[in-house]
Formats: C-alpha cells, sequence, structure tokens
C-alpha cells in the first residue's frame, strides 16, 4: 500500500478500516443491520495486509461483547459490533464493564437506525452509552467514523474504560471517498494481570468501582470541553439570531441545506461529536452567545436533555422537531423553514411537491413489499404450517422468514429469540383455561443458535407443548450471509467445529424431533399433523421439525437438486390463491388475461408450487 | 465537470448497488468528492432499494427531494416513487418494457418541469446479449449515448474494467455498448 491511498469506501468498512488502522488484535460481532458489513472488511483488510488479527462472528452479542471484553483484559486492543437492538442483548455485560473498566482499548460499535429501516426499535445507543457511564462518539461520515474509531481506542486506553461509537445508518451504508493509512502495529502479549478487587468486585468494591468511574467521567468531560476536533463551531459571519446544535448525519444534512440556500452566513453551527460525556461549558457559553439555539439530533434528545439551562433551547421539548421518524434532508428543511419563519430570519417555500404525490397517489400502486425469494424453502415451510393448522398460534423470529408475514403464517416478531418462549407463554395462558390450541413457532437456525437454547430449555422443563419448527437454510441469510455455528465455518472462512442442530434440540431435553427438506410439502403437512398429536399426547411434549433446506442465494449450485420445471395449464380461473397464499415473485398475476402467469427470469423450478393451486393447475411440464 | 447528484431506483436483486459503485469509483477516478448512500438488509429480499450518489463538494450523503440531476430507475413502478428527487430540468432514465404505458399525466407534469423522460427496454436488450444481470449497465450506456449526462465513454469504460468481476467483464463492455449505440441514435 501506499503511505496514503484514498478508496470509496462504505460507512461500516471505513470503521472496519479504523479499527485496523488502530492496530486492534481482537474483533467480535454478531451482524444486524446496519452493522454487518464492519466484520467482512475487517477480514478484507487483514488478509490484504497481511495482519494477525482474531476475528469472530459470536453466537450473540453478549458472548460478542464478553469475548472482547475479556481480550482487553489481556492488554490486547479489542472492538466489538452490532446494531442497536443487539447493544440490548450485551447490556448485561456493558454495564458492568463500565465498573471493572478496561486494560487494552475497548470500543464498542453500535449502529443506530432512525427510520427505523430494519429494526424493531428507533432506540438511541448514547442514551444507552450514558445510562452505563461511558464516553460516546458520534461520526458524521464515513471518514469521521474511521478517526474518531481511532480516538476512541485511545480514549479507551487513557482512562481505561470502555468507549462506545455510535453511527447511524446513514454513516454506515453511507459511502464516500476516504484516506487510509498504513496499520498500526502493536505487539502486545497477552498478560491478564489479577485483581479480583476489580475483576471479581463484590457489591462492597462495586461502590468503590462506581465512585472511580464518576471521577473518570468528570475528567472525560474536562478533555472534551477542551477538545476541538469532534466539537467545532462554525461561525457565521453576521447575526447571532441562531444557532443550531447538532451531530451524525443531521450536522452534514444541515450544512448542505445551509449552503444550497445561502443561509449559512445568518447561522451558525456547533458540531458535537461527544454527546456524552457532554462539553457543557462549551455548549453554555455558545447558547449564551445566541438569541436562540436549534438543538438537531436524531433518533432520540440525548444533547438536548442534558443541556442545564432550556430557555432558549428549540427542539424536540418545544415542538420543533419529530420525536419519532429519520431526519432526511426533506424533514430537517421542514423543521428550518418552521424555526427561521417563527424568528423572522428567513420566509423559505415549501419543497414537497403536493401535484406529483397526488399522480402518484391517483396510479395506485402496489406498495413494494420485502418478500421471500423465489425457490425460498421458508416459503414452503410456512405454505405447509398454515395448510396443516390453518387456525394456529404462529409466534415467529428476526430473520428473513419473518416475512411470514405475508403468508399469513407469523403472528409474532417481538425480538431474537421470542419465538419459542411466545410459544410456552401462550401454552401456559391457555393452559390455564384448558384450551388447547395448536401453537406453531418458527425461528432460523442463526436466531436459535443466538438465542433459542435458554428458551427451548426452560419450555420443556416447565411442560409446555406446542411445535417448533427451526428454518434451517444453513446461513444466516437477511444480514449478508454469515455463517453459523450449524455449517462450522468461522468468520475468515477458516474451519471451525459444527454443532448440529439435532443435538442441540436433543440437549434441551425434547424427545420428538424429526428433520425434512421443506420442498417435500406434502410430508412435511403430515409430518406437522403427527407432531400436533405428539402435543396432544399424555406422555408427549414439544415436538420439534428441522426443516432443512440450503438458502438458494447462498448455495445456488446445491439449492435445486431435482429441478421441476412448472406451468399453468388451462384449469387456471385467476382464483388468485397462489398469489395471495403462497406469494412466490415467479408467480405474477396476468392482469390482461385475469390469470396467472410464471415469471422465467425468476422462476428457480423448486416446483413447490405444484402443491399450492387448489384446481390443480400448476403442473410439472413434460419436458 | 460540474458536481451531479444520482438517484439509483429499482428492486433488490437489480444490481443497483453495482450500478452505484461505477458512479462512486467514476468520481474517484476523476478526482471529486464522492458521498452517497445505500439501502442493505430487509430490503434486498425484493424490496426497494434506492441509491443516493453525490459527485462534486457536498457534505450529506443523501438527495433532498427536488435536488437531483439525474435519476437511473431499473423498474417501472419504483420510477413513479422516485421521481420526486428530480430538481427542474432534470433528466431520467427509465427501465421499461412498454414505454407507452408510462402515465400520461405523469409524462406531461414532468415536462412542464424541463425535465427529460427517456424510457428503454434495456432488460430486453439485457436478455438478448444472453446476460440479463446487466440490465443496469445498459441503462447507463444508453444515458451516456443520449448525450444527457456529462460522463465520458471512455470513464465509464475503464471504471466497468476496473470493478467488472473478471469472467463478466466482456458481457458488461458489451452491456454498456449496446445501450450506448441505441443512446446515440435516438
Amino acid at each position: 500500500m501506499r503511505n496514503e491511498e484514498v478508496r470509496v469506501l462504505l460507512g461500516n468498512v471505513a470503521i472496519a478500516r479504523g479499527i485496523i488502522e488502530s492496530g486492534c488484535h481482537v474483533v467480535t460481532s454478531y451482524p444486524g443491520t446496519p452493522s454487518s458489513e464492519i466484520i467482512p472488511a475487517v477480514v478484507m483488510f487483514k488478509k490484504e495486509l497481511g495482519l494477525n488479527t482474531y476475528i469472530e462472528w459470536s453466537t450473540n452479542e453478549k458472548v460478542a461483547f464478553d469475548n472482547a471484553l475479556a481480550a482487553s483484559l489481556t492488554g490486547k486492543r479489542a472492538a466489538v459490533a452490532m446494531k442497536q437492538v443487539g447493544l440490548n442483548v450485551a447490556s448485561d455485560s456493558l454495564m458492568s464493564s463500565a465498573y471493572t473498566g478496561v486494560v487494552g482499548g475497548l470500543v464498542i460499535i453500535s449502529c443506530d437506525d432512525p427510520g427505523p429501516h430494519s429494526s424493531q426499535t428507533e432506540q438511541d445507543s448514547r442514551f444507552h452509552a450514558m445510562f452505563a457511564k461511558i464516553p460516546v462518539f458520534d461520526p458524521s461520515t464515513p471518514q469521521e467514523a474511521k478517526e474518531m474509531v481511532k480516538e476512541a481506542f485511545e480514549l479507551s486506553e487513557e482512562f481505561q474504560i470502555p468507549v462506545l461509537l455510535r453511527p447511524t445508518i446513514r454513516v454506515s451504508h453511507g459511502k464516500q471517498s476516504v484516506r487510509l493509512v498504513a496499520p498500526a502495529i502493536l505487539d502486545r502479549a497477552a498478560n491478564f494481570v489479577k485483581d479480583p478487587a476489580r475483576w471479581a468486585a463484590t457489591p462492597r468494591f462495586r461502590l468503590i468501582l462506581h465512585t472511580k468511574l464518576n471521577e473518570t467521567l468528570s475528567k472525560i468531560q474536562e478533555k472534551f470541553e477542551k477538545d476541538t476536533k469532534w466539537n467545532f463551531e462554525i461561525e457565521s459571519p453576521r447575526g447571532t439570531s441562531l444557532g443550531i446544535i447538532t451531530c451524525s448525519a443531521s450536522f452534514v444534512a444541515i450544512l448542505d441545506l445551509l449552503e444550497e440556500f445561502g443561509l449559512n452566513e445568518g447561522i451558525s453551527i456547533l458540531k458535537i461529536g461527544t454527546p456524552y460525556p457532554l462539553p457543557q461549558k462549551k455548549i453554555a457559553e455558545y447558547v449564551k452567545r445566541h438569541y436562540k439555539v436549534l438543538v438537531i439530533e436524531e433518533p432520540d434528545s440525548v444533547i438536548e436533555a442534558q443541556i442545564i439551562d432550556k430557555s432558549k433551547v428549540l427542539g424536540r421539548l418545544s415542538g420543533h422537531i419529530p420525536y419519532q421518524g429519520e431526519l432526511s434532508p426533506e424533514v430537517l428543511y421542514e423543521i428550518l423553514v418552521k424555526v427561521l419563519g417563527e424568528l423572522g430570519i428567513a420566509k423559505l417555500k415549501m419543497i414537497s411537491d403536493s401535484k406529483l404525490e397526488k399522480l402518484v397517489e391517483n396510479l395506485d400502486l402496489p406498495i413494494r413489499r420485502p418478500t421471500l425469494c423465489a425457490g425460498c424453502p421458508e416459503r414452503a415451510a410456512f405454505f405447509s404450517i398454515r395448510k396443516a393448522f390453518p387456525k394456529g398460534i404462529y409466534p415467529s423470529d428476526i430473520g428473513c422468514y419473518t416475512l411470514g408475514l405475508n403468508l399469513g403464517a407469523v403472528d409474532t416478531v417481538l425480538d431474537m429469540g421470542a419465538g419459542i418462549t411466545f410459544a410456552s407463554g401462550f401454552y401456559q395462558a391457555y393452559h390455564l383455561d384448558d384450551i388447547d390450541i395448536p401453537i406453531i413457532a418458527t425461528m432460523g437456525d442463526s436466531t436459535f443458535y443466538h438465542s433459542g437454547t435458554a428458551s427451548l430449555l426452560n419450555a420443556v422443563y416447565n411442560n409446555a407443548r406446542f411445535i417448533l419448527v427451526i428454518l434451517d437454510n444453513e446461513i444466516t441469510a437477511m444480514t449478508g450471509m454469515q455463517p453459523t455455528p450449524g455449517i462450522g465455518i468461522t468468520a475468515d472462512g477458516s474451519e471451525g467445529k459444527s454443532i448440529p442442530l439435532e443435538e442441540l434440540v436433543r440437549g434441551c431435553g425434547v424427545n420428538w424431533m424429526r428433520t425434512i427438506d421443506p420442498y417435500d410439502v406434502k410430508n412435511l403437512i403430515s409430518l406437522l399433523k403427527e407432531a400436533r398429536e405428539y402435543t396432544q399426547k399424555e406422555d408427549g411434549g414439544i415436538a420439534v421439525i428441522i426443516a432443512r433446506h440450503p438458502c438458494l442465494i447462498r448455495y445456488p449450485d446445491v439449492c435445486q437438486e431435482k429441478p421441476v420445471k412448472v406451468e399453468i395449464t388451462e384449469e387456471c380461473n385467476g382464483c388468485m390463491y397462489c398469489i395471495d397464499f403462497f406469494e412466490c415473485p415467479a408467480l405474477q398475476p396476468d392482469k390482461e388475461a385475469d390469470l396467472v402467469r410464471i415469471d422465467r427470469t425468476l422462476c428457480t423450478d423448486c416446483g413447490v408450487c405444484v402443491n399450492v393451486c387448489p384446481r390443480e393447475a400448476i403442473v410439472p411440464a413434460d419436458t | 465537470m460540474i458536481k451531479t447528484q444520482i438517484i439509483l431506483a429499482g428492486i433488490g436483486g437489480q444490481g443497483i448497488l453495482f450500478a452505484s459503485r461505477i458512479f462512486s469509483e467514476l468520481g474517484l477516478k476523476l478526482g471529486l468528492n464522492v458521498l452517497g448512500s445505500e439501502t442493505h438488509g430487509m430490503s434486498q429480499r425484493g424490496g426497494s432499494v434506492l441509491a443516493h450518489l453525490k459527485l462534486g463538494d457536498f457534505h450529506s450523503p443523501l438527495i433532498r427531494t427536488g435536488a437531483a440531476d439525474i435519476l437511473y430507475s431499473f423498474a417501472e413502478e419504483e420510477t413513479y416513487q422516485s421521481l420526486k428527487f428530480l430538481k427542474n430540468g432534470g433528466v431520467c432514465f427509465v427501465n421499461l418494457k412498454d414505454s407507452k404505458r408510462f402515465d400520461p399525466a405523469i409524462l406531461s407534469y414532468l415536462k412542464g418541469k424541463d425535465i427529460v423522460f427517456r424510457a428503454f427496454d434495456a432488460g430486453e436488450a439485457a436478455s438478448q446479449i444472453g446476460f440479463v444481470r446487466s440490465a443496469n449497465i445498459v441503462l447507463i450506456g444508453y444515458s451516456v449515448g443520449s448525450g444527457l449526462v456529462p460522463y465520458k465513454c471512455d470513464d465509464i469504460k475503464s471504471v466497468l474494467e476496473s470493478v467488472s468481476q473478471p469472467e463478466n467483464l466482456e458481457m458488461n463492455l458489451k452491456a454498456f455498448e449496446i445501450g450506448l449505440r441505441q443512446g446515440s441514435n435516438e
């Protein structure tokens, strides 16, 4: 590599580069949008530069966190990456580690998803860091994210505290030309120094650690007060009527808007890159110099909440910023229109064009919702479940298979692992009333490895009865094809030990378990009925079906062993049953003929739809 | 080259991210700052995919409504949803099976905003060369051929050479040429 090189990098790749340039030794993660691209990029740079870095896809975020933290205790640098709701899973470790602290730098990357685009909540990881009492860096661009990772390692080591980097989705999935430099090579032999008062602290010592933590935070706050690299002002040549305090992706969006509308000369900006501990003096001094100050941040109001004197502050509390949803350039513009109008600074015209909106609305376009791929084995499983138990309750979980919603075969999605806990919870509630109702839980393989075993153990132990269908496509598909413990390939492609689902399920005390290829719809339906009988038998219990067929995006060469070319006969009367209950993208309504046709460019010849049509109009082609 | 803001719209699997990569590498090659934003995750399973790309001196990766210079749309329905990004006087290139089918009321609306609308069956052209997945590159070639975008044919070709998988390079170049020819004929 040349001394300095510029590449266009995805924000997450820039973060990975920051990890590598910091000389980090251990990197762990559990995939989740918008964080999933970090680990593959670390692997890429490791290979490109021939580095000795340990990288793992862990089984869940808490496991990832603890593994990274332990490495830090030996003096090595470690990073752990996850999506914002993953930090909930790792929260127990996070809270405790703030007290015990670290030795080698520990950087936690928690990617927020204002929108939300691909998450169950819009929670703000900066609040999570504040809750745990650890410092946060909040980048606005991929380039800044990379630099902040390096600074975070330095800070973490200087103050022996875990440090959080909080990119939002527009940073993680933003792209930018980024300057690369050579990585630092830190030659540190693992050396865990025993100190039970710290690493095994009992409550009495915890109080001491908490006192020290508070002192450390004060020192870090002082450092952030003096810092001008991450917290800086863009002064306006004239006017002190309005200042904007902002951060993350909002900062750069505001810069573009002010420049475009020629407002940058009348409005100053205070950019905050360290929202916790907040440089309070800097903020107070800035607020003092302005008539009003608008605080723009997402997804929640971490800076605004901490400002002590709010008499001049406009933000969510004053009703100027929406409490939910992403602060897109359009939303930000509308906020500016309102605030600048109220203060008499400028009268801006609205940019949204209601005429076009109406014209498009009149077209009554179908909403293109995400859907399972043509040929997806999970579709076959969901169809069979619904066919076998049309009146069942279907608790499900997080993954591609959440899209079983479209097929009416998913009733609940809460978080990772709740497919099984909801099934046992539903069972116990109905059982109190002596009602026997079919409950069919679905969970993907990666989710099961993540948090299925504790829930299944609990359900077996407490005599719950339901059917669990583990949808095993042998990959973590939704987040971009990360390997699972089932296939036993590790993050960098090297071989790990494969742990088959069957062994885990048996180990959880389940006595009835069958494995089947869900493409075999007829047999899957009868197996589901057999499973139901077992759940109703006197000496029965939980029945587990492992529906195993490889993901056809990840394994295109092996997924269709016996291709079945199908055609639609004259029997088709356009009832649209297949469209409504099977929703394969390759089956499309032929609006002109009022029938269904096959899109050959999408069809994968899985042949599953032969089992779907009530009139048997979908048949294997003769050839 | 002046700064440009490009929207790429379509559905998962149509190569939007690859198209976005072509323009970002082009920006890099021309010494421009590159900023952009992409859709990853759930939407990639057949949902709407949108990429923003800004070449030149900008700060934010996002293009606001009414500011894009160019729109590439690889799917008809997604075109309707993403036209709002175009500025007055912008230009859009749409992969469309039948250009007569496009809503006339919207076409006349675009005319009123001096937006140039160019539709072309890039999917068909791509399948004719036996590489259905290259419809994205056909459409880019078409835009360059039309002379309505500020990108040079040789620059895009050299970018294609650097970003294509070796086994796809020949087909990608062919797809580009086909689009280019069609664009300059119209």
